[in-house]
């Protein structure tokens, strides 16, 4: 009974990814039709820049989530691995151990949030809401209120110019690759199936042997991990390294999962479904911006988009019960 | 039962020791602290959050989570005001009703989506927070305003104290802690939150109307960030629509630190107001002792950390000792 009850959920949030799919095309065709500069190169470009570290972020936070927890540090674990990377590179040290050492910071972060949560026993929640504070606070501790902007050329352009003469941002084929290496492992690896065995059912993936505290301590490493990297290109995006680079992050990145069809309590989820929903708020925002609607707007287009990627799918659920219920009377 | 509370009173009382530690070793170091208007920079400075946590108290306590609670200081804040501005003979109580109004609004809004479509808080009030910001963003179009606009017999209220130690806010505060501390102990409905806590789907069973406390739990939150926000213009006597911002989390930390367990379940009004005590004599405490601002979060951060520790051994000795007491009862 229970297991056919989550496999109409399951059976529904597909349907809700493709639904998003849709949707995305849909506002496309709506953007390129209601605004000129819609569909072109620079403006295609400035969409997928903007979201680089919303999507790096994304991909294995969906891991995460999926898996039943929550890491609300992300934002700091980036701001963290930018001052890191500032300040490393301020003490004369190259930029490429500049670069490893963010990207290691980041993973160090994500690997105490994974030991405090699973090893301490304490709820992702709330701790990851303690270490949000903590990793900024370091940050800021590290940093005071210097900032760090003379980085070189060469990867400050990286962060900021396209690939060759096409329109792609040079921090894209990073994104793509990154996207196809998340969705592999979730879709099509053990690894993969033992995320989603955890999220259904904690007692009977451990049963089947799987090894819940050590899989997710990884996949709390692994998001510290690419929040690492996000903050490597978030800070050459805007070449500079401070403490409060992409504050509030957080809640963008969540958002663009949740938008995307996965499930808040676990065990639901795809990959191609979160890489359409931040697409889809990229998009939109970029729209509401090309048609120079306030920015304003932009926060509660936010919220609402929100709002609605949690309610649709239980209202067409339950619309859907009570349906069914009707006919067998 | 009685070894239950018993040690959930010890948590408020060891909270109440530490923080008598704390405010002692900052006058050591810094005697103004101990002063008169040490003491009232410090509840004066508390206020706001700790009037915040009493509304967070009973929807943490039923395992919800509200943080679009600064959305709506904010919102509230910058509405009262432009009102004032614009009907200049508008007086403190005006505000004291409109306020707690306001935020009524975003109270029934989040108890809406939360209790009625039993969608999850932390993703509704995630969502929300935006959207109340967001409108605060557009309907202020930019304006600020400062404190010739607002109610000056509000503005009075700032240096308005008792027993010339416990500013105005700070009273409110208490006699909230008081009242509601009294109403979640002592009634049914207060209770009923407890076991709704403890075990949702077991509560239903029981009989426990469990959309109804959820929605008044919501209500009364927005209600207390209504009045937070009356509570900010007193405070800050300027306005703009950024007010509050990106404070939800620093509530949510001082509730938890307060002894209210994150799981649900457990805590207390006092508990929570003390954690907002408390968080902020340490930040005192540590400006006192030389430690550089940019420290401020990092230390917040680790408290919390220590604070959930701390949560889970109480919880896990409580639950052996209940077992045990159960195991005796047996043989």
């Amino acid at each position: 009974m229970v297991s056919s009850i989550k496999g109409r959920t399951s059976g529904f949030r597909l349907a809700w990814d493709t639904a998003i799919i849709l949707l995305l095309f849909f506002v496309w065709i709506f953007a390129s039709i209601t605004t000129e500069n819609f569909l072109t190169a620079i403006n295609v470009s400035q969409v997928f820049s903007n979201l680089s570290e919303i999507m790096i972020i994304a991909y294995p936070l969906t891991l995460l989530i999926i898996s039943g927890e929550i890491d609300l540090s992300i934002a700091s674990m980036l701001g963290l691995s930018s001052c890191m990377l500032g300040w490393t590179y301020l003490q004369g040290a190259s930029i490429y151990l500049a670069i490893l050492v963010a990207v290691l910071t980041g993973t160090l972060c994500g690997f105490v949030n994974g030991l405090l949560v699973m090893k301490v026993g304490l709820g992702s929640l709330a701790v990851t809401i303690g270490t949000l504070a903590l990793y900024r606070g370091i940050a800021q501790g590290l940093l005071g209120e210097q900032t760090v902007n003379e980085f070189p050329e060469f990867w400050t352009s990286f962060g900021f110019d396209t690939v060759g003469t096409t329109f792609m941002p040079q921090t894209l084929p990073l994104v793509m690759i990154s996207g196809i290496i998340f969705g592999l492992l979730m879709h099509r690896t053990p690894f993969g199936r033992r995320t989603f065995a955890i999220g259904q059912g904690v007692d009977s993936a451990r049963f089947a042997g799987v090894n819940v505290v050590r899989h997710k301590i990884w996949l709390f490493a692994l998001t510290g991990l690419m929040s690492g990297v996000a903050g490597v290109i978030y800070t050459f995006r805007f070449s500079t390294a401070q403490p409060d680079n992409a504050i509030g992050l957080e809640l963008l990145v969540i958002s663009a999962c949740l938008l995307g069809g996965v499930s808040i309590f676990g065990g639901v989820g795809t990959m191609w479904g979160v890489v359409s929903g931040a697409l889809l708020a990229g998009s939109v925002e970029s729209w509401l911006t090309l048609r120079e609607i306030q920015a304003q707007w932009r926060t509660i287009v936010t919220g609402v988009l929100l709002l609605l990627s949690v309610a649709a799918p239980v209202l067409a659920n339950r619309i859907k019960t009570i349906r069914e219920r009707a006919r067998q009377t | 039962m009685s070894r239950f509370s018993g040690l959930l009173r010890g948590r408020e009382f060891s909270l109440a020791l530490i923080l008598v530690v704390a405010i002692g070793i900052t006058g050591t170091i810094n005697p103004r602290f101990l002063t008169g208007d040490g003491t009232r920079d410090l509840l004066t400075a508390t206020a706001i959050v700790a009037l915040l946590t009493i509304g967070m108290t009973p929807i943490v306590i039923m395992r919800h989570i509200d943080l679009s609670v600064a959305s709506t200081v904010g919102l509230t804040a910058w509405l009262l005001a432009d009102y004032s501005a614009k009907n200049p003979g508008t007086n403190a109580l005006t505000m004291f009703i409109l306020g707690p109004l306001i935020g009524l609004g975003a109270g029934l809004l989040n108890g809406v989506l939360v209790a009625g479509l039993r969608l999850p808080a932390l993703v509704v009030t995630i969502g929300t927070l935006y959207i109340i910001r967001g409108i605060a963003y557009v309907v202020s179009n930019s304006v600020d305003y400062n404190a010739q606009e607002m109610p000056q017999d509000l503005l009075e209220l700032q240096f308005k104290t008792y027993f010339g130690l416990i500013p105005f806010t700070f009273m409110l505060v208490i006699i909230g802690v008081i009242l509601v501390g009294w109403y979640m102990k002592y009634t049914k409905a207060g209770r009923d939150c407890y076991a709704i806590g403890s075990n949702p789907p077991a509560a239903d069973l029981a009989g426990i109307n469990v959309f109804r406390r959820t929605f008044v739990a919501f209500l009364f939150s927005g209600f207390m960030a209504g009045l937070g926000g009356v509570f900010y213009i007193i405070r800050f006597a300027q306005v703009d629509s950024t007010a509050f911002y990106g404070q939800e989390l620093g509530i949510v930390a001082a509730v938890v630190i307060g002894g209210v367990a994150i799981f649900g379940g457990a805590g207390t009004p006092v508990g929570a107001a003390i954690g907002a005590l408390l968080v902020q004599t340490i930040q005192g405490a540590l400006a006192a002792l030389g430690v550089a601002p940019f420290w401020k979060q990092a230390i917040n951060g680790t408290l919390l950390i220590i604070a959930i520790y701390v949560d889970r051994v109480i919880a896990r000795r409580s639950e052996k000792s209940l077992l045990a007491q159960r195991i005796r009862e047996r043989a």
